[in-house]
Formats: C-alpha cells, structure tokens, sequence
C-alpha cells in the first residue's frame, strides 16, 4: 500500500518527464545487469568510452529531435555533418593559428547555412521534409566531395589543440573523466531542453507537431518557425561535424555517413513521436546514450559477439515504439470514452476512435505546413 | 432604446453564395453584452455558415460586419479572436501534447519570448477558477475527456478577453452530467459580460440556458425573440416550416416479403434497443438529431462497426456482419454521409470509384481487370443517373457535388445490392440534384430494393419514406407509418419534447 | 493523346530529360551507345533497381519500406551460413534465403497492419535489426565459394549479352507494370493509397493488400540480395547498406506521391533508366560517382519543387484559385 502515493506521484509526472525517467532508469538497468555479468564492468576507461563514443550521435539526435517535434524530419544531418568536418578541418589546416572557438563558429555556421536551404525549400518551397532532405543528403555530399577533390585532410596536417582536445578532461574522478567535448554536448543538450520548454517558439513548435490545423487557427507562423527548426537542426549537425573532426582527426569526404538513420532511431528510442508532438531533447539525448551504452557493453559480454549489437538495437527500436503508441493509445481512449455517459458520442467518433489519432502513417511524419494550408473552404 | 441593452457584435444583411447554393440570405443577427443567445435551425439553414463568416474563416459576399460599434472584418480566424471573437465546436481543436495551461496561453502574442511555466500555470489556474472549471493546468490535453477539453477551449477564450464566444453544438458529445457544468460556465461567461451565441438541436437546452433565441431556416433570418417568448411548439414549426409538396412524390405500391430484419442491436455505449424490420420496396426512414445514433446503427449493418448485441436476419436466415465484406456479401451497401473522407476516392477516376466495391465481378484470370466490361457498366450508370462529367477517366474530385453524390450512389447500384442504406444521400447538393436522388430512391423503391435513409432534412424523411423511425440518444424512440408522422410530431419525438 | 500527356506531365518531362541524356551521351562518349555500355548500365546498379520496383508499391500504397537493403543483406547471408555450416543442397538453402525474405517482411507487415505502426518507424527498427542479424550470421567473415553455376548465373551473360538478374529486372517490371495498371490487385494498392478509409468502406480487404505488399517487398529484397551474392560471388554482413535511400530516390523521382495514391509503373522506369544514364554519362565523361549521386538529389528536390512553384504562380492570377467547394451548412 505503501506505493500508492508514489504511484500517484508518476502518474501526475508530463508524459515526456515520465519518458525521460524510463531512460534513466533503462540505462541504469541495463549498467546494472552488465556489470553482474561483466568482469571489471563499472571501470572509468568503459564510462569514458561510451561518452566519447556518443557525443556525435547525442547532438545529432538532438537536431532530428527539433524537426521531428513539428512533424519533420531531416535526413541530411549525416552529410552536413560531413561538409562541416571538412571545411572546418580545411580551414584549419591552412590557418592553423586560429583559435579553437573560430572552428566552432565555422563548422556551425556551415551547418545552418545546409539547414536553412532545407527549411526554406520545406516552410516556403512546398516540398516534403523526407524528399528535400534525401535529396540534400545527396546533395551535400556532393559539395563536399567536389571541394575536396578526394583529398583527406589527415590529423597530423591539423593544430595540435585538436588533436589534444579529443582526450582533454575538465574534471576526473578515479578513471571517470568528463571528457571536454561530452561537456559541450551536455552544456548543448541542457540548453536547447531549456530553449525548447521554455521559449515561446520552443512550445509553438510543439503546438505545430501536436495539431497543424489548430496552431493555424491560433495564429502561430508555422512557416517561419518550421524554417528556424530546420535552420537550428543544421547548426547542430554543423557542431556535430566539428566534433567529428576532433574525435577522428583524418576528415575524408565521407565524413559522416550513415548518421542520419542512427539519429533518428536514437530520438525515436529517446520518446520523440515521428507523428510530431511530443518528445523532448533530453530524452533523444537518454536514447542516443542508452543505445551506445548497450552497443558497446555488448561487445564485452564474452557469450556474445560484437555482432549482435545491431540486432538487439534493432529490437529496441521496435520495442520503444511498440510501448509508445500503446502508451498513447491509451491515453486518448480515456479521453474518447470518458464522454459517454447516458447519453452518446457523436457519431463520427463512435466510428473509429483510432481515426483521427492515428494518421497515415507516411502522410504524417513528412507532413509540413503547407499541405494543412490547403484547407477546402 | 436606453437603457437598453448593449449590442456588441452586430451582422447586418450577411449572404453567402456556394455555387448554386444560397447559404445565406440577407441575414440579420444582433448579439447583446451578457446575454446567451441561442441559434436553432435544421441542417442547412446556415448556422454554420454564419460561424465561419463571424470568425473569418469566410467573407461574406454582401452585409456588414461591426464589433462593438467599429466594423469588424477579421480576415482569418486568429485575428477575430484577437479582435474578440471565438469560436469552440463540438469536437475541440486542442493540442493534445500540451498542458493545460499552455493550451490556454498558446495563441497569446503579447507573452513574451520566454515561458515561464510556473506563471502560466498560475495564470491559467486562475482564469479556470473564475469559471469554476475544476482542471489541473500542467496536465496534458490529450488526456481530458472531450468535456474537459471544450473546458480549456472556454478558459483560452477568457484569457483572449473576448467579447463574443460561439459555441457550436458543444453539447454533442456531452453526458447530462457534463452539460450541467457546460452550463454553469456559459452562466459565468455571461456574468463575465460575454456574448454567448449557443447553436444546438435540443431544445430543452436552449429553454434551459438561453436569453434570447433566433431561428434560422434554408439561409434565412426567420426570427429573433425573448425566450420567454417562444414556445416549443412555435419554434419547431419555425425550424421546419417548409412545404413538404416541393418533394418528389412517391409511386404508390405494396411493399413485399420482409428482407432485413434487426432485433435488440446494441453496441455498447453507442446506441441499444434497436428493433426494426424492412421490406422489399420500402424506404424506410430514420430520422433524429445528429449524433443520435443513426449512423452507428447503419455502421452496425454495414460491419464498419459491428453491433456487441441483438440479432441482424435477412430473408429470415440470422447473420453475422464483421466487416464491410459480409455486409456486401449478405446484400447491404452503405452510401456514406461524408462523401469526401469515406465515400469517395476524390483523386481516382468516376469509373474506378463505381467499380471500387465490385472489383471482383471484373477480374479475369491472373487478376486482370476487364477494363471493357468497366467502362460499360460505369458508362450505363453513368446515363441512368445522369452523371455530368468529362469523361469516366475525370478524378472525381474535378466533379460537382450533385454528380460526385451520383457517382457515389452509381457504385452502390452496382453492387446490386438487397438492402441499401443512405445517409444524408442529399447533404449539400443544389435543388435539381436532389430530386433527381429522390426520383433514383423511389425507382429502386419500385424495382424491389429495401431502403433505409438516414436524413437530418425532415421534410424530405416524410416526402421520401413509407415508414419512420426516430432515434434520440441512441435509442429508437418509435417507428410511424408516412400517414401518421407530421413534421411537428417528428422533430418533437427526435428532440424529446413530447 | 493530349489527354493523356495532360494526366502523365511528369513521364513526359522525365522522357523529355531522359531523351536528352541520351542523346547528350551518344555526342560526348563514342562508347556509350554501345552494347556492352547499354548491359553494363544496368548491371552495376542492377540489385538497386529490382528492389525499386516493387518499392514503388509500397509507397503508392502510402507506406514505406526502409528496411529493404537490410533485408537484402540478411537474405543473402542465410543463403551463405547454410552454404558454409550444412550440408543443404544449394537450390535449398536459396529457397530458404528467399523465405527468410519474405518473413522480415510479414514481420514488418503483421506489426504495421496489427499495431496501426507508421511504417517509416516499423521499418526503420526493420533496417537497424535485420542488418543487424546478417552480422550475427556472417560477423565479419566474407563468405564465398559458392557452387560454379551460381556464380556464373551472376556474372556471366544468360541471354545474347544480357546476364540472369538484367534479365529479372525487365521481367519484373514488366510484370509490375501489369500488376499495377491492369489487374484488381494494383487497383486496390492505388485506391487504398489514396484513401484507405474510403476503401475499407467499400468493402476492399486493406489489411490484406498491405501485408501482402510488405510481404513482396521482403521477398523481392531477398531475391535481389541472392543475385547481389551470385554477382560478387561472396558475401559479407555488410551487404547492399545503405541502398535504400538510393531506392527510395528513384521511385518519388518517378512521380510516385510520398503520400500514396498516385504514380505509374512507367514513371518509375523513366526514372530508372534516367537515373542510370546520368550515372553511365557522367561515369564515361569521368565525372565522380558523388557528382552523379548530387546530381540526382537535385533531380529529386526539382521534381517536387518545381510543380509546386507553377501551382503557387498560376494561383495568383486571377481566377486561378482552387475550385469552391460546395457549401456544407
């Protein structure tokens, strides 16, 4: 009896808060569980490991985590990525005295640069989010391709603060370090939480995800804001390419590849509806971190091979969004069924609760503004 | 006229054409400071209309428009509400992944660039107490109940400090209970000095919470009166009074053998008690409020939504209907009242949207579809009902209403079916389409078919239909024959009053 | 005539490109009109446009399949952990590869159609974990040494110049093109595309034609990943990643609506074989592979773009707003 007012505690939780909880108590689940099969599991070199290895994927989950929220998506953050590494790289290699936070603003303002041609061809050109970011993703490949002319830029042609920056530490505690560029990305991650629960444009992004046609009735500019969506989600990718420079030092044209699947399975396993809506960036950030986490202490369980990594994160996908739409089912049958009382639902509801709630399934995830403006008259 | 009352939202000689349809005629509307003010007419009289032109989803074509003396010409529906206007319908249109709070503040322009939370909540828990609205404002939308949702719609309202609320049938899906609390808080809007304009079809609820009362009908301004004035027996022949004799009339004949009949169908928290049976020849008509369960029983026949109770039997064998297939397949089709969404597939062609359900019958071997015999079944419905279009290629949505309605009947006839169900088959189509339906409804009437027709339209239910059945609240209240129905004794009956 | 150009615009303008790729093609490069030139254009991309094929199904049926690559490689890697650890006659252990296809695909069918899943998520898991299964069978060995036959049915000319899966691509979309436009069955993927509701209502078994749907596009996968094993004449876990995209690319180049409901079969071998020009063209004038793969997202981004600006224009003139819908008072 004694968890009862614990329980109602939760239940008074917003779904996202209880979300994120889920994470956390996942991830430390999963720590546990490793740790009694694993020799010398709860070392510092495994705990650096996952963070160094996750900073990439956590700021681009973040990134996919602000499209996603307002029914987008962007499929090109992995070649952003790749364009921002190189150029950033090339800069520094022929001015290798500027400073560190010079390569930052570079790498970022080449991310938001790629992001704002994906918004303005989503908000004003018309053009679905899936298909101009996989026509970008090929696109911006291209650009970078061309610019570097199949030529690496290679670690040793870069500053040496780089390469130092990879392994420098701003506090350490027996073997545990709090590697700088983990810092950033959790500095970034709290940040944009911040940004996105408490501006007035963070919550409007919510509204346009969760309902276009009532965030139209209310006024809210859903191009303008749709269009810094994808502008922020560049930046991102942008300082996620700069990272990628620092943790792998050789930037080759392919710099990048293949993030922008992993970003979105990690914001989707990190509670961020591909319907729009709901989600937060803390959770994409919990998810991305779970995933590393169970990759890489796979690969130490001696009865499993490294192999199965893959499989069994395919398996938690699955499984994260399976719990997710019961969740949410759930929640809006309690909103449909509480009305009925001695008298009856109307009949477009008694229908087929699941109609309005549960739209088509591709319409919606790429679904922009501009379609909802086609309101018949 | 002092000290009279003061007006605050004045609409003058307001009309609105759709193509061949008047939706509103030269209408005059005046909404005084703290008074509610209902709105009562048949489907089609305009009301929704009228909505969408206060709220500035639509321009008026001619009249004038003032809002507290000034001329009020809102453009879309956030600018009306900034300027005091507002409108909340029978299915909210909240954010369900919001809170509470924020789904109150969200529209706000005037709140800066941070949210701060914890004011917002504070802010949003006051304006719920000022109208005794028991909500926790940090709980997600989604998760109220539709009552609580229309809630949060009222308190956004307040919020916008308007001066003007529309409440569109907001009691459609209300129990008894909720519509008490509705109530309570139109009584505190109305002491807060807001203009509630309160459209419904009950009109127990009208005498109970109205100040004043209009009638509309067919797109026209019929009356304005103090309640206390109104009778209920004044108001319904206002709502209706229109001459059955414009009706198509009906080819007398005997019907035949009983083909469907239907005994206790329930489904749960829907409708219950339903026990009816139709003959062969016969329409029988089903008329009642929307939302009093008329659709979820034709639902129930057609498998969409099967009953959990009672017995369906055709030509006396029970059977059991789980889907759409079993319907067609034991001889029921369904012609939907929402042509767009569940009717019609708008972007594909007249020929394949009359094939759609009888796919089968053109199918050769390795599946291919005998595109000849197609054509020339889809080319002689297209003649016997007249459907005016380019060609059978020509998507329907490049169709008007009327023939698009043709088109969507034209794939029921095809299906040649025993029993056939329309809903609202003349919803929203012009006067020439309409009574060449009804010429359609009588001659398959003659050829043998048993008819069941859903209409909201209360004249065309008496002109077209041998027998009648009311529903009210998902319960069939009693079934008269043509002879012994009159309008007055069926709206009464749908509405509850006798 | 005119008709029918008014209602297939978007074949016409990619005949239009493809008719100028070509004949650009045939000035720059003296070997591109050759035969080997022509069979060489679609064997190098041969695996990609098979699966294309029956991709354009699926999204005209409004869902997506991102899981066929992954797919592709699982398949291809039963067939060689059989080949390698059993003594299972050959033909068996295909029969068995194929089948592993076609049951990633009811998988993903079953929990789309059962759990009202979007599909785009459903398949994504699919992507994620079906590759990941070709790891655990294969991990890192590359597994080859098939029987003689094999490989020679995958790199070998069957018919005149043309090898086996060259031979299966036209076969396949010929057959789609049938399926598609002329039978009850392609009827259905459209209508239900276009409005699944509608079609639930008029009697259409949508669950059904969905899961059959996600069941070809496994199967399919699987065939194209066995022909991808023939033709490299091995297989490791990394087989075919990353394809889909490229896949998906060329069916929405193809006119086919991300949305459902609308596209042909003809549309999206316009755009296959544009696609591969552009690739051969650029490949013989010594343009990078990336400069190609650019080239084809611009194609991509233009093809709904460009539309869209023409309708936004024409709406401004006078009289050329969207038609008025009746009034529903």
């Amino acid at each position: 009896m004694s968890s009862i007012p614990a329980l109602s505690a939760l239940r008074r939780l917003r779904p996202d808060r209880l979300k994120e909880l889920s994470l956390v108590a996942l991830i430390a689940l999963a720590v546990i569980i490793f740790g009694l099969v694993v020799d010398g599991y709860y070392s510092g070199r495994f705990f650096n490991r996952v963070t160094t290895s996750a900073v990439i994927v956590v700021i681009l989950a973040a990134a996919q985590a602000l499209v996603v929220i307002s029914r987008n998506v962007d499929l090109s953050v992995g070649s952003t990525v790749g364009v921002a590494a190189y150029l950033t790289a090339d800069f520094l290699q022929n001015n290798s005295g500027a400073h560190p936070l010079i390569a930052v603003l570079i790498a970022v303002a080449v991310g938001a640069a790629l992001g704002s041609i994906n918004g303005l061809l989503v908000a004003y050109g018309g053009v679905p989010a899936i298909i101009v970011t996989l026509g970008t993703l090929a696109l911006f490949r291209t650009l970078v391709s061309l610019y570097s002319d199949g030529a690496n830029v290679t670690a040793d042609s870069l500053p040496d603060w780089v390469i130092e920056l990879n392994g420098s530490t701003i506090v350490s505690a027996g073997g545990f370090d709090l590697r700088t560029t983990f810092a950033v990305a959790i500095v970034v991650i709290l940040g944009l939480q911040w940004l996105l629960a408490r501006m007035r444009w963070g919550r409007r992004l919510y509204a346009i995800g969760s309902n276009p046609d009532a965030a139209a009735q209310a006024g809210i500019p859903a191009r303008r804001l749709t269009m810094w969506s994808f502008v922020g989600s560049g930046a991102l990718a942008g300082l996620a390419g700069f990272m990628f420079m620092v943790r792998v030092g050789t930037v080759s044209a392919t710099a990048g590849s293949g993030l922008e699947l992993q970003s979105v399975a990690a914001a989707v396993v990190g509670g961020v509806s591909i319907l729009g809506g709901t989600g937060t960036v803390l959770g994409a950030f919990l998810g991305a971190i779970l995933i590393d986490t169970l990759r890489l202490s796979l690969v130490r369980v001696p009865q499993v091979s490294e192999f199965w990594r893959d499989a069994v994160l395919g398996v938690l996908v699955l499984i994260s969004v399976i719990t997710d739409s019961v969740l949410t089912r759930r929640l809006s049958r309690r909103a449909g069924s509480a009305g009925v009382g001695n008298r009856m639902e109307a009949s477009t509801q008694a229908v087929e609760p699941t109609a309005s709630t549960a739209p088509s399934p591709i319409t919606t995830p790429v679904g922009l503004a501009t379609r909802e403006e086609s309101i018949d008259v | 006229m002092n000290p009279g009352p003061e007006p605050v939202l004045e609409l003058r000689l307001v009309s609105k054409r759709f193509g061949a349809t008047q939706a509103l005629a030269d209408v005059e509307l005046i909404l005084y400071r703290s008074e509610v003010h209902a709105l009562v007419g048949e489907n089609g009289a305009g009301k929704s209309t009228l909505i969408k032109i206060a709220t500035g989803i639509y321009e008026p074509d001619t009249g004038t428009m003032e809002l507290g003396g000034h001329v009020f010409d809102p453009g879309d529906p956030a600018s009306a509400q900034r300027q005091g206007v507002a409108a909340i319908y029978q299915e909210p249109s909240i954010f369900p992944d919001l809170s509470v709070a924020e789904n109150i503040f969200i529209g706000h322009q005037d709140r800066g660039l941070l949210v701060d939370r914890k004011r917002m909540e504070q802010d949003a828990a006051e304006v719920l107490q000022r109208l005794d609205i028991d909500l926790d404002p940090s709980q997600p939308a989604g998760a109220l109940t539709v009552a609580g949702q229309q809630a949060v719609e009222i308190a956004k309202a307040i919020s916008l400090d308007v001066k003007v609320l529309i409440m569109d049938e907001p009691t459609a899906a209300l129990s008894a209970h909720e519509v008490d609390r509705l109530f309570r808080q139109v009584r505190r809007l109305k002491q807060l000095g807001v203009a509630v304009l309160f459209i419904s079809h009950r009109l127990d609820e009208v005498f109970e919470i109205a100040d004043r009362v209009s009638v509309f009908r067919d797109g026209r301004h019929i009356s304005s009166r103090p309640i206390t004035d109104v009778t209920e027996e004044l108001m319904v022949r206002e709502m209706v009074g229109r001459d059955p004799s414009e009706f198509f009339i009906r080819t007398p004949q005997e019907p035949g053998q009983v083909v469907l009949s239907v005994e206790d169908l329930a489904r749960h928290g829907v409708f219950r008690d339903v026990s009816f049976d139709v003959r062969a020849g016969e329409v029988l008509g089903f008329a009642g409020l929307v939302g009093a369960g008329r659709t979820d029983v034709a639902l129930a026949l057609f498998g969409v939504a099967p009953a959990d109770g009672g017995t369906i039997t055709i030509d006396g064998q029970p059977v059991t209907i789980g889907s759409p297939t079993d319907a067609l397949n034991h001889g029921i089709a369904y012609l939907s009242e929402d042509r767009r969404k569940l009717g019609l597939s708008m972007t594909q062609s007249v020929t394949t949207n009359i094939t759609l359900a009888t796919l089968d019958r053109y199918t050769l071997s390795f599946g291919l579809i005998d595109h000849e015999a197609e054509n020339r079944d889809a080319a002689g419905l297209r003649d016997r009902l007249g459907i005016r279009t380019a060609s059978l290629d020509t998507p329907v949505d490049n169709l008007s209403g009327g023939n698009q309605q043709k088109a969507m009947l034209a794939k029921w006839l095809n299906a040649e079916p025993r029993v056939l169900i329309l809903d609202e088959p003349t919803r929203g189509i012009d006067v020439g389409a309409k009574a060449e339906v009804h010429r359609f409804i009588d001659e398959l009437a003659r050829s043998g078919m048993a008819i069941i027709m859903i209409s909201s339209d209360l004249p065309e239910v008496l002109a077209m239909s041998d027998r009648i059945a009311i529903m009210r609240e998902g319960s069939l209240q009693g079934i008269r024959t043509r002879d012994d129905a009159d309008q007055e004794s069926v709206m009464a009956m749908a509405v509850g009053v006798a | 005539m005119s008709e029918w150009a008014r209602s297939h615009r978007w074949e016409v303008v990619l005949g239009g490109v493809l008719v100028i790729t070509i004949v650009a093609n045939a000035i720059l490069s003296p070997y591109y009109l050759g035969l080997d030139n022509i069979v060489n254009l679609f064997w190098l991309s041969i695996e990609k446009i098979i699966v294309a094929v029956i991709m354009a199904f699926v999204i005209i049926n409004g869902e997506i399949d991102l899981s066929v690559a992954s797919v592709m490689g699982f398949s291809a890697a039963v067939l060689a952990t059989l080949h390698e650890s059993t003594g299972l006659p050959f033909v068996a252990a295909i029969l068995i590869a194929l089948a592993a296809g076609a049951l990633a695909g009811l998988i993903q069918g079953l929990v789309v159609v059962k759990l009202q899943l979007p599909s785009l998520v459903v398949t994504l898991a699919g992507l994620i974990g079906f590759r990941g299964a070709a790891r655990v069978l294969l991990e890192d060995r590359s597994v080859g040494e098939f029987p003689e036959w094999f490989d020679r049915l995958g790199q070998r000319a069957l018919l005149g110049p043309f090898p086996l899966a060259v031979i299966v691509f036209g076969v396949a979309l010929a057959i789609a093109w049938f399926v598609l436009d002329r039978t009850a069955f392609g009827r259905k993927v459209y209508v239900i595309g276009s409005s699944a509701e509608v079609s639930r209502y008029s009697g259409v078994d949508v669950d059904g034609v969905k899961i059959r749907l996600f069941v070809m596009s496994g199967l399919t996968a699987g065939f194209a990943g066995v022909l991808f094993a023939a033709r490299l004449g091995s297989v490791r876990g990394s087989l075919a990643e990353f394809f889909e995209l490229d896949i998906i690319t060329m069916v929405l180049l193809g006119g086919v609506s991300i949305f459902g409901g609308s596209g042909t079969m003809l549309g999206v071998a316009l755009a296959i074989f544009t696609v591969l020009n552009i690739r051969n063209g650029l490949g013989l004038a010594n343009v990078d592979g990336i400069i190609q793969t650019g080239t084809v997202g611009l194609l991509l981004i233009g093809s709904v773009l460009v539309p869209n600006l023409a309708s936004h224009i024409r709406s401004r003139l006078p009289f050329g707003g969207p038609p008025l819908s009746t009034a529903d008072t």
